[in-house]
């Protein structure tokens, strides 16, 4: 029902601002309008705020001021329960990767379905397909303290796709790959957003970042559309 | 689609690990802790059942002496001293105890050395009163004299009295010690539970990050602790067991003392009570995880 090709909007910013404790605002003022099934890429400096911005989207934490939106829904009237829900709309790929030490890669992949209650007799072939596209099919039993950076970052990039999300987020996603690998990757997210899903991507790497797409640099707390993929 | 043969897909791996190093020594606390609380539940409940045991044999009975008089003893005197009490409402039964019988309970004292038939002995009435009830001693005693029968007249009201006083005093000590010990064990319980959420602090917030519900994380970790602590629990309170089952079978082998032993033989019912260690063990497990990681998710579900 909530598909999110019914809202115009998979992600609105209106006049959002953060700041840390007491500290300045981090981001000042952010106004943006995503829409459903877009592409975008968000670039800037090293500390300009990217990675603060995305945790807004993924709801890892509340605004100072403004009104964030996502699937039409006003994030600070989400109820407690309906969180979650929300999230599980969503694949994210952070800069730490996040993976679960203890769990092997493919446990890792799988997770998403998991906590959805599925069954692995349903998703088993699919974990294993993925990661043998990212090219981590021989390494399904590996733990990721054995793994190398970019073999994490594969990993993570893997349980944030598997569940076909709404919205995917990933912030500097192939940071720690070759080139070659990096638009490898980069395919996986064209492909989930050539099947409808919102694509919201961090990163500093230019070549990276194919002519379709929308480009927001983000400098100085400031947000501007740097290059309208639509023309 | 080789590789999909070679992972077994089939079995899905536990999603919290079992740590193999933090939670070592907090596990060996726990499982001695529930030892001990085994051992001391037993010894309370032993206490009380022994102590309950021990009043109803000696308060349902009275010993009545007959001294033997100028005319010496008759089986008639007997006789009469044996109506007069069943007279008394409280009295059930009076058995006359043969010379044999009092001979045999002087040997003790005599040795085997043969008693001359005409040693005055006393005759002992053995009598058995209603339960909770007592020997109206003074109006006894009266019609005695009025009958002319010399007699002592015992009901064990002394005994009975300061067994019941140390029996109560073991009691104490002991359901102090269970209450002590129970409170360090919730205790322990709860910190092993609390340390173990800590260490996977890290899986619980990914598990929220993808959007696992905090009942399915809560009921993940819950499920993990209760079972845990009651692992430990049950080794502990199967461990006491088996030590008092061994202590049993020793002080059997000794032959006497078992008016003071009266249920260290450890049977089916002593397993039962031993098994609401690592029962409870595992409910306050449960319900602490359960507790602690809804409150920190709840807390972070979109500060
Ligand atoms: N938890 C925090 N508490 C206080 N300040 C923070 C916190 N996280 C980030 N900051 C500050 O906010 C600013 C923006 O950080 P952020 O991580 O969003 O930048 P970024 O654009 O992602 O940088 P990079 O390209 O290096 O990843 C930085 O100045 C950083 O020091
Ligand atoms: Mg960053």
């Amino acid at each position: 029902m909530n598909k999110p090709s019914q809202h115009t909007h998979s992600i609105h910013f209106d006049g959002v601002g953060l700041r840390y404790g007491r500290g300045e605002e981090i981001l000042k003022d952010i106004n943006m309008s995503l829409l459903a099934g877009s592409l975008n890429f968000i670039t800037g400096p090293s500390g300009a705020g990217k990675t603060s911005l995305l945790k807004l989207v993924y709801l890892h934490m509340r605004p100072s001021r403004g009104l964030i939106t996502i699937f039409g829904q006003d994030t600070s009237q989400l109820a407690a329960r309906a969180i979650p829900k929300t999230k599980r709309r969503m694949g994210v790929v952070l800069q730490d990767f996040q993976l679960v030490d203890h769990l092997s890669v493919f446990e890792n992949v799988a997770l998403p379905l998991r906590i959805r209650g599925l069954k692995r007799q349903t998703y088993g072939e699919d974990v294993i397909s993925l990661l043998q596209w990212v090219g981590l099919g021989k390494r399904l039993y590996a733990f990721p303290p054995t793994l190398s950076g970019g073999e994490k970052q594969r990993v993570a990039i893997a349980r944030a796709v598997i569940g076909k999300p709404d919205i995917l987020i990933a912030d500097e996603p192939t940071g720690n790959v070759d080139d070659a690998i990096g638009k490898r990757l980069m395919r996986l997210f064209f492909e989930l957003n050539r099947l409808g899903t919102t694509v919201l991507i961090a990163t500093h790497n230019h070549d990276l970042i194919p002519k379709n797409a929308d480009i927001y640099k983000l400098d100085n707390g400031t947000f501007a559309l740097e290059t309208d993929g639509h023309g | 689609m080789v590789m999909g043969k070679a992972y077994n897909t089939a079995k899905q791996s536990p999603l919290l690990f079992e740590d193999k190093s933090d939670g070592r020594p907090l596990f060996m606390i726990l499982v001695i802790l529930a030892f001990l609380a085994s051992l001391t539940l037993l010894a309370t409940k032993t206490s009380y059942f022994a102590a309950a045991h021990w009043s109803a044999q000696l308060s349902d009975t009275a010993t009545v002496q007959i001294k033997p008089g100028e005319g010496g003893l008759s089986q008639q005197t007997a006789a009469q001293a044996r109506g007069i009490l069943l007279q008394s409402e409280t009295v059930t039964d009076v058995d006359i105890l043969s010379q044999e019988q009092s001979k045999a309970l002087l040997r003790p004292w005599l040795g085997d050395t043969s008693l001359p038939d005409d040693l005055p002995l006393p005759l002992l009435l053995s009598v058995r009163l209603k339960k909770g009830q007592s020997l109206d001693q003074q109006k006894i005693t009266a019609q005695f004299r009025q009958a002319g029968i010399r007699a002592d007249i015992d009901d064990h009201g002394r005994w009975a009295k300061s067994l019941t006083r140390s029996a109560r005093m073991a009691q104490t000590i002991s359901l102090l010690s269970l209450v002590l010990i129970i409170i360090t064990l919730v205790a322990a319980a709860i910190f092993a539970t609390r340390s173990g959420i800590a260490a996977r602090r890290k899986f619980m917030s990914i598990l929220h990050q993808i959007g696992a519900n905090p009942n399915y994380t809560a009921r993940l970790f819950s499920q993990n602790f209760a079972l845990k602590s009651f692992k430990a629990g049950a080794i502990g309170a199967l461990g006491a067991y088996l030590v008092l089952s061994l202590l049993a079978v020793l002080a059997r082998d000794d032959g006497g003392a078992s008016l003071f032993l009266p249920s260290l033989k450890t049977g089916l019912t002593d397993l039962y009570w031993v098994a609401s260690v690592p029962v409870g063990m595992a409910i306050i497990a449960a319900l602490t995880a359960w507790r602690t990681v809804m409150k920190t998710l709840i807390a972070e579900i979109y500060p």
